[in-house]
């Protein structure tokens, strides 16, 4: 029998797959820029702001990212974490599922709906430490 | 043995090049790579580490090459790491299979990984790597050729769609992708 399946329970910082939390996503790019694989793939588009098409401060159109495409690649990918580490948004997070096998290659490829419902498989934050300042937020 | 009576071994029986330092729970000896074999076999002898357990380099950059070696005492359960620093321009060492039969395999493959020969070496072709290739792929200076030939994802700025670099040339773009030299393309 194989021990540690999810039913064991895992540790909570299992590496098993990354998930998305698109809506904190800002299209800044530094998780692709610092995938040392290369499996993360991003597409996106400017939008005006609503509501601030005529003009702001000095009559600037105001635009935004608009997030289009989230993928990773897992057949590519070395779990390495950093994409995770780097996000400064937190969009980016560790699961411990890890039961997503596949016969076609392609299929490993996971976009966006898929990474966002990764997400209701994360577990909550460890504790904080004992005698740790609380969080200022 | 603790660190500490290790360290104080080390000092009393190794030249007093060599520098001792406690090291995550056992000790660093640094060496010369003079006193490389003489390193390897007080470990052996005199600080009973009995077990090899491995034999790697760490590319230094400018300060050339480290070659370190971790070591294992079965009955003490202490543990000792030897490095020693060897030049760029010249990276050579004695074998250690003479100390540590074990190292073989390990020296093969940090030679064909790092470039460092190992005088007196029984066999030290190459190990892993397929026939003809050519370089030392764990050098930093050793260009990713796979970068080159895909499209790299980060090339595109924030709020970019289609083709990186429609809207003039993006930061990231020109720069280029990390460890590919610019204007590098594969032979």
């Amino acid at each position: 029998m194989t021990a540690g399946t999810p039913a064991d329970g895992l540790p909570a910082r299992s590496r098993g797959v990354i998930a998305l939390l698109e809506e904190n996503c800002t299209v800044c790019m530094l998780c692709a820029r610092e995938c040392p694989d290369w499996c993360i793939y991003i597409e996106s588009h400017q939008e005006p702001v609503p509501g601030a098409e005529y003009g702001g401060a000095g009559d600037r159109r105001r635009v935004r990212n608009v997030l289009d495409r989230f993928a990773i690649d897992f057949s590519l990918c070395m779990y390495c974490g950093i994409c995770v580490e780097a996000c400064p948004y937190d969009a980016l997070f560790w699961s411990p599922e890890f039961s997503y096998a596949e016969t076609d290659i392609a299929a490993l490829t996971h976009e966006q709906g898929r990474l966002r419902e990764w997400m209701w498989t994360v577990p909550p934050p460890p504790a904080h430490d004992q005698g740790q300042r609380p969080p200022r937020d | 043995m603790t660190p500490e009576e290790i360290i104080a071994a080390a000092g009393a029986g190794l030249p007093p090049e060599v520098r001792c330092e406690p090291d995550h729970g056992g000790v660093m000896l640094r060496v010369p790579p003079g006193h490389w074999l003489a390193g390897l076999a007080f470990a052996r002898e005199r600080l009973d580490c009995d077990f090899f357990d491995w034999l790697t380099a760490v590319d230094e950059a400018d300060e050339g090459f480290s070659v370190v070696v971790h070591v294992y005492s079965l009955a003490g359960r202490h543990h000792v790491l030897l490095a020693t620093a060897l030049p760029r321009s010249a990276p050579r060492l004695p074998t250690a299979t003479g100390v540590y039969r074990g190292a073989a395999w390990h020296e093969r493959e940090t030679h064909e990984m790092f470039g460092i020969g190992f005088d007196g070496h029984p066999h030290l072709a190459p190990l892993l790597l397929p026939d003809g290739f050519e370089g030392h792929p764990l050098r930093k200076d050793f260009v990713l050729a796979a970068r080159a030939a895909k499209e790299w994802p980060g090339a595109k700025e924030p709020g970019e769609r289609g083709v990186p670099g429609k809207r003039g040339v993006p930061r990231a773009r020109r720069r280029g992708p990390p460890h590919v030299p610019h204007g590098w393309r594969p032979a």
